[in-house]
């Protein structure tokens, strides 16, 4: 008594369920995925959500307690269009410009974790975590880029 | 001169390709009109000869490449960056592909060796689609070989050539980089086959044949992504240092979205063979996987999608992003004109729950599947184009998407077996219930009391169970029916059956790798555990049940790169386990630190060590600790996988010596990897039995006294024994001489007996010494060093006072002096 019927209910279904867990799981665990400047520009709506923000980290700032361990660098905005990236020159042009910017917007990153290899001047970081309400932002996870002096695939060390 | 062969190689295999196409086009035009038949047969004999030139010339540029690191031409820019002098030979090999050019040749060659041999030596089925897939697949040639010579070329020349080269990443510098970009491009070029025939089915109007036609090439594609992918994981579990295997990034996602359309594929195409239908479903798989490896070249090396493995931005975005709108525009608008004939040529699947209905569960599965990961990679811009607010995909939202799926996924795969086509559907089902009843309860049970009770982990173990019992089931179902007409013994009946029906045992050996991999999945990603640990030298720290002793820290060079690591000794309790040694190595030629860990394999857990900081004195260090619950059946599950898929590609007509040394060749590849992986030591030494714990029994030894008396330490049950490790080499030692025989001297008479075990020393210099230290106790000389590897020392002098009933009741690493000896033994003696 099976027919086409009971196969789209069954399909439509599977499908709804799908969507289902992705909305709810975007609702509950998905990050903002923002710069630096748009960080700022949040304002108190940052506070106690999941955020992920990706900037260009200062090497001058790298302080690393391996006893802790904790590592703490501060990051310069860097923007996040790849056309605007395009134009201003290739993203390790970029990364080079928002180092070399005294006035560019930064943040203060916090990682109590092992520092990850990667972890240098003008790479690109992609941090996880929360805004704390000192307004130094405390990481879960430090993803990082090499600058693009390697032109190769560089797997990061991430952090958990 | 060696880069001008190569580009002039891979200038002159553009042309081949063009032509090819051409040529294949031409032919097709011809045939179709009788009168001119066999001029267009000659223009297709060209075109195949110019697929097998093409495999030749970008076969022999590859060989360039790799004769141009093999012999150090730092001239050419891409050798000068991935290579250097000092580098063994097989990693000059691999660092050919080390980088985004070397990478597009390879792939190149591969794609103009597929095509060649799918056209050249195409079975009778496929050979009336040949000439249309020529068309396609020289196209796809000419496309990538394009990209390859105009966009990213391997044999460009630096004005000026350095003398040494910067040498391999050393992230790369590990077995499983070695075989994974191949393994994968075997899978990426592969999947081009299937969807060039695919496109000649529908252009000719033969769609009932096609997937059968190309089962083969289908079957090295997947299993090729299925081996990178696996190899992906496990280097990422080895090297990269973070504990985890697997980490949702884009391009991770980017191997793993092609390998679910091309499995919907493999299903689908059962069902198309069976007679039974999923025409249009097939070709949209076939359609998506192509596309989706294209994106997924496009997510690698565009750097356009936000990821950590990419390769760092170029121009080669839009060139991707154009080819993947042309695909899925032309092939869909293709798929739509001949909709008719596919309606007409498709069976109706009649009943869910049957046997075509858990394929059609399966399909609409990895459908969805695709779709979430697809989703999720480009959350961003997705969320962006709706909401105008960027948010990202973590590993949670992935976990949480895809795991259900998955989970039911397993269920489906335990069902399928169960349930017949059509009415005899339920009777398989009722005589395996409770087999399969069993399955689902004994698993879970056996989990929980383990300790592992996180309810959703307990459903997935039921569903693991049921999975697994229904298909160990469906094996010794076939042995017995065939040994009820055969009479063969058991195992020969098994061999038999895997002979005669390869794919169908095949598939289901997969399926059971598949579940094992889910075991291990599970426990690793619900019972995740990870701590960070500062210990001093010589102290010990417990984390969870295992105790760790921080014994020292040592430096070495090596070739390019120098490295520390910690020796760390394990014990479970006071059992001794091994002795760990994770490292952080500092490459002088790219200026990169890589922290190697150290792992101790079990079967219900992986102790897994990263040496993370330590003091510039040494004196303190700091470890984080992952435990991997159950992650080595994630491991086993992946052998088991490859071998079904191995099993189900072996031809059918071999014959029995062939047979033989296929099984010979893959058991031995299968032990070499289980050598590689629990065999081998990942960072960790065994000292005999390690430094025994107080508590622990002392580990007995027979010991050859200078007066020529032997003695051993089980004789000396009954007594308080010291055991002093010295030797008149090492300044401290020598210092505590005297102590020592204050000590003896006053003990003497009581139930106390010291053994002084001189280590690699001479008999002369150990007689002077006691003769200038007035030492009356027995002393011994430890030949071969035996003794001292039993008590796990790592310096001298180290003391160890045995109690009276043969466990340790005190160690000393050090020097000792009388007043703590004193103190020591006299608590014994009480």
């Amino acid at each position: 008594m099976q027919n086409k019927t009971t196969f789209m209910i069954a399909g439509l279904l599977i499908v709804g369920a799908v969507i289902y867990l992705m909305v709810s799981s975007t609702g509950s665990t998905a990050q903002f995925f923002v710069t630096v400047a748009e960080l700022q520009a949040m304002g108190d709506a940052a506070m106690q959500r999941n955020i992920t923000v990706s900037g260009a980290v200062l090497g001058e700032s790298i302080v690393y307690d391996a006893m802790a361990p904790r590592v703490t660098f501060t990051i310069l905005n860097v923007p996040a269009d790849p056309k605007e990236v395009e134009r201003r020159g290739g993203l390790a042009q970029v990364l080079h410009d928002a180092v070399q910017d005294p006035t560019g917007p930064r943040l203060e990153v916090v990682y109590n974790n092992v520092k990850p290899d990667l972890l240098q001047n003008e790479a690109q970081a992609i941090v996880r975590g929360k805004l704390g309400t000192d307004g130094r932002f405390y990481a879960d996870e430090l993803l990082l880029k090499c600058p693009s002096r390697y032109e190769e695939e560089v797997p990061a060390q991430a952090g958990d | 001169m060696v880069g001008e062969i190569g580009t002039l190689l891979i200038g002159l295999s553009l042309a081949v390709a063009l032509y090819t196409a051409y040529a294949a086009w031409r032919s097709i035009q011809l045939s179709a009109v009788p009168a001119t038949a066999a001029q267009g047969k000659t223009w297709l004999q060209s075109a195949q000869n110019a697929t097998y030139a093409l495999a030749g010339l970008l076969g022999a540029a590859l060989l360039v490449l790799l004769v141009a690191f093999l012999t150090d031409h730092f001239e050419l820019s891409y050798v000068a960056q991935h290579s250097s002098t000092v580098i063994p030979v097989y990693l000059k090999i691999s660092a050919v592909w080390a980088g985004q050019e070397g990478s597009l040749l390879l792939w190149c060659a591969l794609q103009a060796l597929f095509a060649a041999l799918s056209t050249g030596r195409a079975s009778e089925r496929a050979r009336p689609l040949v000439p249309w897939a020529m068309v396609f697949l020289s196209l796809i040639s000419a496309f990538f070989v394009a990209v390859t010579l105009f966009l990213s070329p391997p044999f460009t020349l630096l004005a000026q050539a350095p003398l040494e080269g910067r040498g391999l990443n050393p992230l790369l510098r590990h077995p499983g980089m070695i075989f994974h970009p191949p393994a994968l491009y075997v899978g990426y070029v592969g999947l081009a086959i299937p969807f060039a025939f695919a496109m000649a089915a529908l252009i000719t109007r033969q769609i009932k044949e096609w997937t059968a036609a190309i089962h083969t090439w289908t079957l090295i594609a997947w299993l090729g992504l299925g081996l990178g992918l696996l190899l992906g994981m496990r280097w990422a579990y080895d090297v990269l240092g973070w504990g985890g295997y697997w980490g949702w990034d884009p391009v991770e996602n980017a191997g793993l979205l092609p390998w679910f359309t091309a499995t919907a594929l493999l299903h689908g195409a059962v069902m198309q063979e069976e007679q039974r239908g999923f025409h249009g479903w097939n070709m949209l798989m076939v359609i998506f996987s192509f596309a989706l490896v294209l994106f997924g070249t496009f997510a690698t090396r565009s750097g356009m999608i936000q990821s950590v493995h990419a390769y760092t931005a170029s121009n080669l975005g839009g060139y991707f992003l154009t080819a993947i709108a042309v695909t899925l525009v032309g092939s869909l608008a293709l798929l739509f004109t001949r909709r008719a004939v596919l309606k007409t040529s498709s069976a109706t699947v009649e009943n869910l729950l049957s046997r075509d209905g858990m394929f059609f569960l399966t399909l609409a599965l990895f459908s969805t599947l695709t779709l979430s990961v697809l989703v999720g990679s480009l959350l961003p811009t997705l969320t962006e184009v709706f909401s105008g607010q960027r948010f990202e995909a973590g590993p949670e939202w992935f976990d949480r998407v895809t795991g259900p799926q998955f989970a039911v996924l397993i269920l489906v795969i335990g069902l399928c077996p169960l349930l017949g086509r059509g009415v005899a559907a339920l009777k398989r089902l009722q005589q395996l219930r409770w087999v399969v009843i069993a399955g689902a309860v004994v698993v879970p049970v056996a989990a929980a009391m383990a300790g592992l009770t996180e309810v959703f982990s307990l459903i997935g173990f039921a569903f693991v169970g049921f999975a697994g019992a229904a298909t160990l089931a469906e094996f010794v179902d076939g042995v017995i029916t065939r040994r009820k007409r055969t009479s063969e013994a058991f195992l020969n009946a098994l061999w038999h059956l895997l002979r005669l029906q390869r794919r169908k045992y095949g598939g289901y050996l997969v399926h059971l790798g598949v579940i094992l991999m889910a075991i291990g999945i599970i426990g690793t990603r619900m019972y995740p555990f990870e701590a960070q640990t500062s210990i001093n030298v010589g102290q010990a720290t417990t984390v969870g049940e295992y105790t760790f002793i921080f014994e020292e820290l040592k430096n070495d060079f090596i070739a390019d790169y120098s490295t520390t690591w910690a020796n760390v000794s394990v014990y479970r309790g006071t059992t001794y386990l091994t002795t760990l040694q994770p490292r952080l190595n500092r490459y002088t030629g790219t200026e990169q630190t890589i922290t190697v860990p150290a792992l101790h394999p079990a079967l219900h857990e992986d102790l897994y060590l990263i040496l993370s900081g330590w003091t510039s004195n040494g004196e303190t260090a700091t470890f984080k600790v992952v435990i991997n619950v159950l992650v080595n059946f994630l491991w086993l599950g992946g052998l088991i996988f490859l071998a079904g898929g191995a099993l189900a590609l072996w031809p059918r007509m071999a014959n029995r010596t062939w047979n033989i040394v296929a099984l010979v060749v893959g058991l031995f590849l299968l032990i070499g990897a289980g050598w590689a992986m629990w065999g081998m030591s990942h960072g960790s030494v065994s000292y005999g039995g390690g430094r025994p714990l107080v508590g622990q029994q002392a580990p007995d030894f027979r010991l050859s006294l200078l007066d020529g008396e032997m003695v051993s330490l089980s004789d000396l049950r009954g007594k308080v024994t010291v055991v002093n490790f010295w030797a008149t080499w090492c300044p401290s030692c020598v210092d505590e001489m005297p102590d020592l025989q204050t000590v003896w001297e006053a003990y003497n008479g009581q139930n106390v007996t010291f053994l002084g075990i001189a280590y690699q020393d001479s008999e002369t210099n150990v007689r002077s010494a006691l003769v200038q230290y007035g030492t009356t106790y027995p002393v011994g000389l430890d030949t071969g060093d035996r003794i001292a590897e039993q008590y796990g020392i790592t310096g001298i002098p180290e003391t160890f006072i045995v109690a009276p009933d043969g466990r340790v009741a005190y160690v000393h690493v050090g020097p000792i002096t009388a007043d703590v000896l004193s103190a020591q033994l006299d608590a014994l003696l009480k």
